[in-house]
């Protein structure tokens, strides 16, 4: 089966079994690695992808369902948009090895362009689902509390 | 497609940044391992020819094919890296594929014919010591064992006011890094390369080398950046099997664990069952220690007799008892693979022992925190063990900023109590251990300062501390120096990035490498600029004049660059003790904790408030780094408090994914406040490592504070909410 979709603003195409999953398609595929791959079950959260917009974890998602749609991983997002929120990020610790930081930045970015933004208590709450084993989430909410006011 | 990532700091805030599983190579090869789905089996046939005839696949590997070693380990090397004719844990490797497509690699897995003989299943270390238990080991059963007497401790019992004994049952705690073990092997003209996160390039090349059959200098191993290990990634994983078939095949593999891999088959923190015997006179004195440790190390010895001597070392915390009989065995089950957690060992007897000091001083009435101070060894005496110390470990001085815990109360449904901790635990090695680094200096071509370091960032911050602590030690900034960590192509061997010796390590390191580097520098501007070496100085931007108010330096590094490249290599010496008896360290950290939970009297649940950590840090190399440490600190030992255990029944392990292990999430954080103790009396060694001690002190004060809020004690982790709402019931 033959899948065309937008990647980080860019049209491409690629050969996909039917019951492949995105995150699969992107690493194996396309050389897209921002995704990691934690637990292939929506669990932790390091895969997620944009699609359409909305954040989703894109080891749930098969290769048909993007099909003619956007996806944007971390890589793809707009820096000078989202040089903000990282400098945020940075200040407080968010991340520390890191593995967990390309999800948690997607969905992040998500809640903070979503409108209306939620405040600091329902952010931590949509935050649950992004595993991070470094920080104890200290860093994150600090960064939480300055973003999402 | 894409090599090793490129040389940048570990700052995955920067879009591109990839971890070394996320590499590939043109060409590359998928491999999948087919794996014992039996706790303990003899393999009586495996046939792979069908597999080698299957659609895309490059080649098929047994143990048969591995022209050197069959076996790794640290002291021993006891663990095949593809089991020949008998399996000791689910998850032990058997066969493994590379072919065109992970699919297609799949898919010859299940060509393979392996015909099995299960055998009987030791589910614990206890079944393993059990009379007419199978054999799992040439040795036996007990993989190591320990023993260490002070005084007569049955004398002791005899004149106590008071004895607490009890038994404390630690859990198998998971790493739970996001990135799973994974490994790209890529062969190539100069030889073998290995990208795969791990804690000692240096030895990790060894071992392969060793595998293969091969020189050494023909294999290469790329080690950092590492997406979370936690200790989990201190041992091979994958890249044994991906060097293997890279090596057969000629061809680029990568070979990724599934998170159900990593479950099976990585290492967990050593479950523990821990027997105390503790007692103190009526004014609260102590008098007789007398200890049991059982550590279940899984099938093969991996990080086991390190831990144990850890634990064996730590059983006595940081007081004065003149009655002491400590002793320890090692055990091999069938249940997966324990090995290096961070906390190691010493973690499991400070949750006993701390919460037997917390009952000894219920017992006499005496409050814990004074009970504590009243028995805290003084900071000059010898180490647990009897042996001479570098330093003083200063628990006292974190001790002395303990507040005493306020009384529980009840809020609604809620039982809030606080409970204090005091603990110390070893830096870097015990005797005998890889204790000597080296670090090498250099200036590039591009006038740049670089940092070459043998050890891995494992998310940890060791880029951002080597460049602060090289950037005070040689006056320059640290924007102008490059970190090159981990890669055996460049870096000297700095020994492991484990035992929280990091910090302390580039601190040494650098104070060794500095005086000559910077020496060669000089020499060679005042060659350049025809003035006396002693007239000049490094400084921001290159070489300045010593008592200048110019605004530019007199030369640039780029330009003193040019001409011979200079590099300076020089080792820490190793800080060890000649003294004491066993495995001990000669350089431990005192960290104290105050811990503050609710306990919910509807449900059980245990929720963890606020910690405090106070650790004896030193000179702080970056106080952001310092509190991210130990907020991380903090959550893992919540985890193994409160929420987090991974039972392997009949060996298997109960779950196989993140959905059947609960790790916190941050609807389960808290405040945690950090009073590090940084002025210490001066000494050499540098700042102390913060990495692991801040879960052995918070993880004990949560014990504390859970029997200080319901009079529950802490026999067996993670609280099972079930047995506090039994508790609670039966309590009046």
């Amino acid at each position: 089966m033959r899948v065309a979709f937008t990647l980080d603003g860019q049209p491409v195409e690629i050969d996909a079994a039917p019951g492949e999953r995105l995150v699969a398609l992107l690493r194996d595929g396309l050389d897209a690695t921002s995704p990691k791959l934690g637990c292939g079950i929506g669990r932790c959260g390091a895969c997620a992808v944009l699609l359409d917009g909305a954040p989703v974890p894109a080891c749930l998602v098969p290769a048909w369902r993007v099909a003619g749609r956007d996806v944007r991983t971390r890589d793809g997002l707009d820096e000078a948009a989202l040089a903000p929120l990282l400098q945020v990020l940075r200040e407080e610790r968010a991340f520390q090895c890191g593995a967990c930081a390309p999800g948690a930045i997607v969905t992040l970015a998500a809640l903070h362009a979503h409108e209306p933004r939620p405040d600091a208590a329902a952010a931590e709450l949509l935050m649950a689902g992004n595993l991070c084993r470094c920080s104890g989430y200290g860093g994150l909410r600090r960064a939480i509390a300055r973003l999402f006011r | 497609m894409n090599g090793p990532p490129p040389r940048t700091a570990h700052d995955p805030l920067v879009p591109g940044f990839r971890f070394l599983t996320d590499a590939a190579a043109p060409g590359m090869l998928h491999a999948a391992v087919l794996r014992s789905p039996h706790p303990h089996a003899a393999i009586l046939r495996l046939d792979v020819a069908a597999a080698r005839a299957m659609p895309g696949v490059a080649v098929v590997a047994t143990a048969h094919d591995i022209p050197g070693d069959k076996r790794f380990g640290l002291r021993v090397a006891d663990q095949p890296f593809l089991c020949a004719d008998r399996v000791l844990t689910v998850g032990d490797p058997v066969a493994a594929v590379a072919a065109e497509t992970p699919a297609q690699a799949r898919a010859a897995l299940a060509a393979i014919v392996v015909e099995w003989q299960p055998l009987p299943v030791l589910a614990d270390a206890a079944a393993a010591l059990l009379p007419g238990a199978p054999v799992l080991h040439p040795g036996g059963n007990v993989l190591h064992a320990t023993a260490y007497q002070r005084g007569d401790v049955e004398a002791g019992f005899a004149i106590a006011a008071h004895i607490i004994e009890d038994v404390y049952e630690t859990p198998r705690q998971m790493h739970g890094f996001i990135e799973p073990e994974g490994a790209v092997a890529i062969p190539g003209p100069e030889g073998l390369t290995i990208l795969a996160p791990g804690h000692w390039a240096e030895a990790e090349r060894q071992v392969i080398a060793g595998m293969l059959a091969l020189d050494p200098a023909r294999v290469r191993v790329v080690a950092s950046p590492v997406g979370g290990s936690h200790g989990g990634k201190d041992q091979l994983h994958a890249q044994p099997i991906a060097a293997l078939l890279a090596h057969l095949s000629g061809r680029p593999v990568r070979l990724l664990w599934s998170r159900g891999e990593s479950i099976a088959i990585g290492v967990k923190r050593h479950p523990f069952t821990i027997r105390m015997r503790s007692a103190c006179a009526a004014d609260g004195t102590l008098l007789a220690h007398a200890v049991g440790l059982l550590a279940d190390t899984g099938a093969y010895s991996q990080h086991g007799p390190e831990v144990l001597d850890t634990a064996h070392e730590n059983a006595q915390g940081p007081y004065r008892w003149p009655h002491v009989h400590v002793t320890g065995r090692l055990v091999a089950s069938n249940a997966g693979n324990s090995g290096a957690m961070r906390g190691f060992g010493a973690l499991q007897v400070h949750t006993a022992l701390e919460q037997q000091i917390d009952r000894l001083a219920a017992a006499c009435g005496v409050a814990p925190l004074a009970f504590r101070l009243q028995n805290l060894r003084a900071d000059t005496a010898p180490g647990q063990l009897g042996q001479t110390l570098a330093a003083p470990s200063w628990a006292s001085l974190a001790a002395r900023r303990l507040r005493p815990p306020p009384p529980p109360r009840q809020e609604g449904r809620w039982r809030i109590g606080t409970g204090i901790a005091l603990v110390e635990k070893g830096e870097g090695f015990a005797r005998g251990g890889p204790n000597q680094a080296s670090i090498a200096l250099c200036l590039t071509p591009a006038g740049r300062i670089a940092v070459q370091l043998g050890m891995s960032d494992l998310g940890q911050g060791l880029h951002e501390a080597a460049a602060v602590l090289a950037a005070r030690r040689l006056g320059c900034a640290s924007e102008e120096l490059e970190v090159l960590l981990a890669d055996t192509a460049e870096t000297p061997d700095s020994g492991p990035m484990a035992a929280s010796r990091g910090t302390g390590i580039v601190h040494r390191a650098i104070a060794a490498a500095a005086p000559a580097f910077l020496a060669a520098l000089l020499d060679r501007a005042a060659l350049r600029l025809g003035q006396p070496a002693a007239t000049l100085r490094l400084g921001p931007g290159g070489i300045w004049a010593v008592n200048t108010h110019a605004n530019a330096p007199l030369l640039s590094l780029a330009a003193l660059a040019e001409g011979a490249p200079l590099r300076v290599l020089a080792s820490a010496a190793p800080i060890e003790t000649t003294t004491g008896t066993g495995a001990v360290h000669a350089l431990f950290t005192g960290c104290a904790a105050e811990a503050e939970v609710a306990v919910d009297c509807l449900t059980g649940r245990v929720v963890v408030r606020r910690v405090r950590l106070i650790p004896v840090s030193g000179e702080v190399a970056s106080y952001a780094g310092l509190r991210a440490q130990l907020e991380g600190c903090a959550s893992i030992a919540a985890g193994f408090v409160t929420l987090e255990g991974l039972p392997a029944p009949q060996g298997r392990m109960r779950a196989d994914n993140l959905d059947g292990y609960l790790m916190p999430t941050i609807a389960d954080a808290f405040l945690l406040d950090v009073d590090a103790v940084e002025n210490i009396p001066p000494d050499s060694l540098g700042p102390r490592g913060v990495g692991e001690i801040g879960i052995n002190a918070a993880a004990p004060a949560l014990c504390n504070a859970i029997r200080a809020a319901t009079g529950f004690v802490c026999r067996r982790l993670p609280v099972d909410p079930e047995a506090m709402l039994t508790h609670l019931g039966a309590a009046p």
